[in-house]
């Protein structure tokens, strides 16, 4: 086991790194730094304005070099001013290179950069902006799993049956409608005077401070319905399939009230491939919400990761793609481990 | 009030009568004798009229909270902002020399006020006496030396500043000109410039000309946020969230001259750029205050019952074809007939209504507005699709297909479509490019055939020195003319704005012959807000004057 999860954690490693190295690469062409230099500087720099800001900050090294000077396993740049002063990786602009400056400063050192649209760290911005994208999560997981697992197995327990037809029609459209169509319904629906519901908010800025049922259920119920559909589907297929099998046969001849051999003998061998499919939505969700979280501006880390690709904002960007590839593949390490627990069928080495 | 002149400028009496006798507007009036270096005031009372203001004072309570929608980009140094939401989230405590107001007038802030000699090359600038900086050091003549200095350094990428004070430039060194700006003593300077200069005191007023401590060191202004004006930023973060408070500890200049400021807090939320999530944040009850209303957006707040503000604007849509571009080999927009006939193609009043709603005025393809004090009223331009096919054939360039680029963004779009509409009408071959606001922006200047927003500025000749002047850094439409750039020079060495319009008029016509832009409207520009919010009105260069916010009691 133990070295089942030391491989899983090398190729998130090495998966880190060539994905964060596509970034790197992406965002350090030539139009993207012009970009970058006139959000930066001044949005009608010249030409000979821009290459010479370029340079004065190190963007004009090799891409090799910077990548790894970002990395942290080559020493930071350190470049003399047009007015005499000294600007650095690892120690900003001073007049003259500090003693105490190190040398290098990169994600090994535990240093993940400057943030140039939100001025700030990248390691805090991404922190804040996870933890309330987490918020937006749990409370979507919240909602979306208990009544995902409902509907799937009373579907699943009698196919064919019109509650089956029923169900499976609801699930099919949730899920069959993108967020930013759902989103926008919504919002037109519950939340503006166009239709004068006004039940609840059509934006969740306020939510990021003080979430209430009234400015948080919107984006909640937005994430929620799409993935619900989904997982409801493989539920009903899973019980259906489980439904068939000679055992729950055995049990309802014996004369097993239909309630008992639900609960007792069919729902934890059909909540198998479920969890898979949960733990799965995981990726989906961050997928999410970048969509939601952009239309009720609600500023978490989907929102962080539009806002760091417009402005090409590279360290944040670099620091969005490892915290997703951990994500991504921490999710799957804990579902190939839980069905293990679940599957006594299977193993892992 | 203490600013007023003793001495009055000729010119300003001159168009004192010249508004008695019906022959120029309120507006223009006040302009022209502000920038003269009347007083408001003395301007009012020039025409026999009161200044208003403070009449609104009365009812705003002290205390309470604004929330207000705007757009938040980074700080950076001021005399590099390039976004008016850059100057509104400083303005709390960096403060100007002078403050365009919302009728066209000039007033006088840390200045308490200026004189200028007949052919405007000598200014005299008086010093607000009894200004302190919030560290608790004096106001005095040298910080406005030490400010003039800073902008006119042109060695700073990006410094907006030195091309506005153009004049107070040495090309030599990039640096202020040696001795132009003397220092008389405490309170007075005394600025002597190489030739006429009359958008002097109005550069001043611009929004990248906030005031800054001589300890600033051209990094984050919040950083270390000593400044002059009475609040002080708690909360800085870039795109989501600004908040300044009062500063209790300083004692405002302000407070006693023009009244005010009455809220503690005052926080500015980013909700995109998405008019709807604007819509939503307003009905949301978020935000007490928009920043901007914009397209169909502003019948719908209407219908939700809001106040609605509107300012009349010089603000506008340039649709420009660029005279140097070169696509595939050739210049197609070099040869003047071209670009004439793609201004004849297009009714203008036709891209107001569909490209603007009507919410505006129609423009005449020169960028001088009718509020400009110096406006000559020459023949609209000529409306003439089969005479622009003609044109067209003429030089040759009746097959040729334009690329019309423009951003993705409302009217911008709408306008364009519309061009590209009546283009099409007239025979012509166009093709639509929309790109979105990251990559426009990164070429603006360059693109072949577009759509650019121009904010405006008081005077005519000032943006017409920015964007069409020979070899400017924001000159779009590549448009190099040696005429024009003498008329210009010219217009601008004439303090008397009647005379100067005479060259206007010329100019004007220049600009029309040459084909030099589509110009189809002026904005008028709208704001919505809820109706306890007091002085939140509309202003003709977004400007939000933090001081002049309160709610109703």
């Amino acid at each position: 086991m133990a070295g089942f999860i030391l491989r899983r954690f090398g190729i998130m490693i090495l998966t880190a790194l060539c994905l964060t190295f596509v970034v790197f690469f992406l965002t350090n062409l030539a139009p993207n730094l012009e970009k970058l230099a006139k959000t930066q500087g001044n949005a009608r720099m010249t030409d000979a304005e821009v290459t010479s800001w370029l340079a004065n900050r190190g963007y004009d090294q090799n891409i090799f070099v910077k990548y790894g000077e970002w990395l942290g396993v080559v020493p930071g740049y350190v470049i003399e001013q047009p007015d005499g002063t000294y600007r650095g990786r690892c120690f900003d602009q001073a007049e003259a290179i500090p003693d105490d400056a190190p040398r290098f400063c990169g994600v090994v050192q535990g240093d993940w950069g400057y943030s140039s649209v939100f001025r700030d760290e990248v390691l805090g911005i991404i922190g804040l902006r996870l933890g309330l994208t987490g918020k937006l999560m749990f409370w979507v997981m919240m909602v979306m799993v208990p009544s995902a697992l409902i509907l799937g197995v009373l579907a699943g327990m009698r196919e064919g049956s019109r509650l089956d037809r029923g169900l499976s029609s609801i699930s099919i459209v949730t899920t069959a409608t993108p967020e930013y169509v759902s989103g926008v319904i919504l919002i037109t629906v519950f939340a503006s005077s166009a239709v004068g519901l006004k039940w609840f908010k059509g934006t969740a800025t306020s939510a990021m401070e003080n979430a209430t049922f009234e400015n948080f259920f919107l984006p909640v119920i937005t994430i929620a319905l799409y993935g619900m559909g989904y997982i409801a589907r493989m539920t009903r297929a899973s019980m259906a399939e489980v439904m068939q099998q000679q055992y729950i046969r055995t049990a309802i001849l014996k004369g097993v009230p239909f309630r008992q051999v639900v609960l007792k003998h069919a729902l934890r061998n059909a909540l198998i491939a479920p969890f898979t499919v949960i733990m799965l939505q995981f990726p989906w969700l961050l997928n999410g919400v970048v969509i939601v979280e952009t239309l009720f501006n609600y500023k978490g880390f989907g929102w962080t990761l539009v806002q760091a690709a417009s402005n090409n904002d590279i360290e944040l960007l670099l620091g969005v793609s490892v915290v997703s590839v951990f994500v991504v593949l921490i999710t799957q390490l804990i579902s190939d481990i839980g069905y293990v627990y679940l599957n006594p069928r299977i193993r892992v080495s | 009030m203490s600013f007023v002149k003793t001495r009055i400028h000729p010119a300003a009496e001159m168009h004192a009568q010249e508004h008695l006798d019906g022959q120029i507007d309120r507006r223009e009036f006040l302009t022209r004798a502000t920038a003269l270096g009347v007083g408001a005031a003395a301007a009012y009372g020039l025409i026999g009229a009161t200044a208003p203001g403070k009449a609104m004072a009365q009812e705003a309570q002290q205390g309470g909270t604004l929330r207000i929608q705007m757009e938040l980009p980074a700080l950076k140094d001021p005399r590099v902002a390039d976004w008016s939401e850059i100057a509104n989230q400083t303005r709390g405590w960096l403060e100007y020399l002078v403050e365009y107001q919302r009728d066209g007038s000039l007033r006088p802030m840390l200045l308490e006020g200026w004189e200028v000699n007949d052919d405007a090359t000598v200014y005299t600038l008086k010093v607000r006496q009894g200004v302190t900086w919030n560290n608790g050091d004096a106001f005095t003549a040298q910080d406005v030396l030490h400010n003039i200095t800073r902008w006119c350094d042109q060695e700073v990428e990006g410094n907006s500043m030195a091309g506005r004070l153009k004049t107070l430039v040495d090309p030599e060194t990039k640096q202020l000109l040696d001795g132009a700006v003397k220092v008389m003593d405490d309170h007075t300077l005394e600025i002597t410039l190489p030739r006429p200069d009359i958008t002097l005191i109005a550069s001043f007023a611009d929004y990248p000309a906030a005031v800054v401590h001589q300890s600033y060191d051209n990094g984050d202004p919040a950083a270390n946020p000593i400044g002059t004006g009475p609040y002080l930023p708690v909360e800085v973060s870039p795109n989501v969230r600004t908040v300044i408070e009062r500063n209790a500890d300083h004692e405002w200049w302000g407070t006693e001259v023009y009244g005010g400021p009455y809220l503690d807090r005052i926080e500015f939320t980013d909700y995109g750029t998405d008019p709807a999530a604007w819509l939503a944040a307003i009905e949301s009850e978020e935000v007490d205050m928009l920043y901007e209303s914009v397209g169909e957006f502003i019948e719908i707040m209407d219908s939700l019952g809001l106040e609605k503000s509107d300012a009349v604007t010089a603000n506008t849509l340039v649709i420009r074809p660029n005279q140097v571009a070169e696509v595939n080999g050739m210049k197609p927009y070099a040869d003047a007939r071209v670009r004439r006939a793609l201004a004849m193609a297009c009714d203008n009043s036709v891209l107001l209504e569909l490209g603007y709603a009507g919410l505006g005025e129609v423009a005449e393809n020169h960028h001088v507005c009718p509020i400009h004090p110096e406006y000559a009223k020459i023949d609209a331009p000529v409306y003439d699709p089969e005479g622009a096919m003609a044109l067209l054939e003429e030089a040759g360039m009746a097959d040729y297909e334009h690329e019309l680029i423009c951003l993705d963004s409302g009217f911008q779009r709408d306008t364009s479509d519309a061009v590209a509409a009546q283009l099409r009408d007239a025979g012509i071959n166009v093709k639509r490019t929309i790109l979105p606001g990251s990559t426009f922006w990164n070429d603006w200047a360059k693109f072949p055939f577009s759509a650019t927003e121009w904010n405006m500025r008081p005077l005519g000749v000032q943006v017409l020195a920015l964007a069409y002047r020979s070899g400017e850094a924001w000159n779009e439409s590549g448009f190099a003319n040696e005429q024009f750039d003498s008329l210009l020079e010219e217009a601008m060495a004439i303090a008397d704005a009647g005379q100067r319009s005479e060259i206007m008029a010329k100019i004007e016509k220049l600009m029309q012959d040459e084909g030099v832009i589509i110009q189809p409207y002026w904005r008028s520009i709208y704001r919505h807000y809820l109706a306890k919010v007091i002085g939140a009105e509309a202003h003709p260069t977004f400007e939000i004057h933090v001081y002049k916010l309160g709610l109703s009691a």
